[in-house]
């Protein structure tokens, strides 16, 4: 026998190797290492509170940094709720935006049509998007593979044209809300929904659904025979994943005031995300945090404007190229997964990669 | 399972085929290729869906029912071109089966665990539970598909040409698994190509034959028929060699 082991009691599964006791320690030390930058993300921001000024203490969040966090958490939201239905259910829904923009024009509309308090319409945002996906993931979960993926997209696009030519949603011009003043608080609630969409997937990962998903991604004729309803758990995955990429969009719309079609059915949110999984490591529960946490940084710090910003797009590119041959499980694989950063990791995964 | 039939465009798949599968025995299904012999597996768990005919199990119509409700009314089955979950160990592709599954499976995480080792211990992979699928030879694959369609706990069992491939001694290891399976209470069904298999282990043998039922009877008898004889090796051969039978 190659491999000792001795199984806790409940494994979450999709690990793609054997949980050696070595891997469950680094996984133990992950989760640690997850909690200890959890407080420090929640103590941090406190800095910038007026008393806390007074009493002469350093401000460790200035306004620049308030707004690469928080949309360093709006993207741990977005990639891991993709993660649900891409890296689990191995549905590569390439439109995920349509929810991110259907819930930014939720809330807005909510808002500025029916004067209802920003906590209700945030609500009524995630109902609405759980919704659509559930109308629209009955036709397009029959689709697989690249199909899904074109058709999903379409419906992104689709969306997005339709609610800029209709005036209720405010046409072309978009949609302006009261602006509420707070930089503490638009963090709080980015970082409150990606600890629940990191809680989510730990969750799902750990339950019979997550099995399910697991298998319908392994193989779908096969997990239902034995006993997975698959036009179900899909479509519940679908669901999940749309509900928490629309708190994403209910959270920005009010933090960004204004929304329009470009900025709530951006194509560019949807790639990203899909490439922070992917850095990070699809179907884990800390691959998407990771990817999110490395990828949006880089892109906040470098992207600046002109000749520089070409650069960094053709850098941003070689890096993903690079990761995608030589990381093909993420960078989390290094830490809470399986394996070690050796030679013979790289031989292996260039093996698998086929380059 | 009365007057089955499945097209596949204007390919006539399975036509008219009729027989039953007597609770607590195990029952043969062969015929050469092309004959339907998966096809009819697939009607009957649901994979695909018939164009006439019905099928009944323990006294409900399953025809028409998708695969997963097939499954927990207790049919399980395993895939001659072999699907497991690839991410995934053996014990766990094992107790995913007894997650979901049958009525009486569906068990919790740790309960479902506990069964897989059963299960793995009774089809032999117990010393390879820990390890990926992809480190799995050819005839180990077959054990586990086997093993994740009994963790559903079935009371019929749709076993596809779980032999083919195998050498004499693993065909030999796999008779005697199939056996331990029937001998715990598992009625079965399996496809096979490989007549020593038939004989070995089954009550009764179904010949199908171009999508029709050509034989059916005990083994020995369905072997040595002419029609059965033409079907395999052509017309000239059967009446070179004059097998009797009832041809």
């Amino acid at each position: 026998m190659a491999i000792e082991t001795a199984e806790p009691a409940t494994p979450a599964l999709g690990s793609f190797a054997v949980a050696t006791a070595a891997a469950r320690r680094r996984e133990r030390i992950l989760y640690i290492v997850a909690a200890i930058v959890l407080a420090v993300l929640i103590v941090i921001p406190l800095s910038s509170l007026d008393a806390v000024q007074a009493a002469g203490l350093p401000l460790v969040m200035d306004r620049y940094w308030f707004r690469v966090t928080t949309l360093i958490a709006m993207f741990v939201i977005i990639a891991g709720a993709w993660n649900i239905i891409g890296g689990l259910t191995g549905y590569p829904a390439f439109g995920n935006v349509v929810f991110f923009g259907i819930g930014a024009y939720t809330a807005g509309t909510l808002i500025t049509r029916a004067s209802l308090p920003y906590a209700t319409a945030v609500v009524g945002a995630v109902v609405v998007c759980a919704a659509v996906a559930c109308v629209i993931g009955l036709p397009l979960l029959r689709l697989r593979g690249h199909y899904f993926a074109v058709a999903s997209l379409g419906v992104a696009v689709a969306t997005g044209e339709v609610i800029n030519n209709v005036q209720f949603f405010g046409g072309a011009s978009g949609i302006f809300m009261p602006i509420i003043r707070s930089d503490l608080l638009f963090y709080y609630l980015m970082l409150g929904g990606a600890v629940l969409t990191v809680g989510t997937t730990w969750l799902v990962l750990h339950s019979r659904f997550g099995f399910g998903l697991i298998a319908i991604r392994e193989d779908e004729v096969a997990a239902g025979v034995i006993g997975v309803n698959t036009t179900r758990y899909k479509v519940a995955a679908y669901m999940l994943s749309a509900a928490l990429t629309g708190l994403a969009g209910a959270i920005y719309a009010q933090w960004n005031v204004f929304i329009d079609q470009s900025t709530a059915f951006n194509l560019d949110v949807s790639i990203d995300s899909i490439l922070m999984v992917l850095i990070g490591g699809i179907g884990t529960i800390f691959g998407p945090v990771i990817g999110a946490a490395a990828l949006e940084f880089l892109i906040q710090t470098f992207a600046g404007s002109g000749e520089l910003a070409v650069w960094t797009q053709i850098g941003l590119g070689v890096l993903l190229t690079a990761a995608v041959i030589f990381l093909p499980r993420g960078i989390v694989d290094f830490f809470g997964g399986r394996s070690s950063f050796t030679r013979e990791y790289v031989r292996r995964t260039l093996r698998e990669t086929g380059v | 399972m009365r007057s089955v039939t499945k097209r596949f465009g204007g390919v006539l798949a399975l036509s008219d085929v009729s027989f039953d599968v007597p609770e607590g025995q195990v029952l043969g299904v062969i015929g050469p290729n092309g004959a339907g012999k998966t096809t009819l597996l697939n009607c009957i768990s649901g994979v695909n869906r018939l164009d006439g005919g019905e099928v009944h199990f323990a006294g409900q119509r399953i025809s028409g029912r998708r695969p997963y409700e097939v499954a927990r009314l207790g049919i399980g089955r395993t895939f001659q071109i072999v699907k497991p979950f690839a991410s995934m160990t053996v014990r766990e592709n094992a107790a995913v089966g007894a997650v979901f599954g049958s009525a009486q499976a569906r068990m919790a995480t740790a309960a479902a665990f506990r069964y897989a080792d059963e299960v793995l211990d009774l089809v032999g992979l117990a010393p390879k539970r820990s390890l990926p699928v992809g480190s799995l030879t050819v005839p180990d694959r077959k054990r586990l598909e086997v093993a994740r369609a009994l963790c559903t706990k079935p009371r019929l069992l749709l076993l596809d040409e779980v032999m083919s491939g195998l050498n004499a001694v693993e065909v030999d290891e796999a008779l005697e698994m199939v056996r331990r399976v029937h001998s715990s209470g598992v009625t079965i069904m399996l496809i096979e190509h490989v007549m020593r298999v038939i004989v070995g282990v089954c009550a009764q043998a179904v010949v199908l034959h171009l999508g029709r039922v050509l034989v059916a009877g005990q083994p020995a008898e369905v072997l040595r028929d002419r029609r059965v004889v033409e079907a395999y090796l052509g017309e000239r051969y059967a009446s070179r060699h004059a097998v009797g039978g009832s041809g």
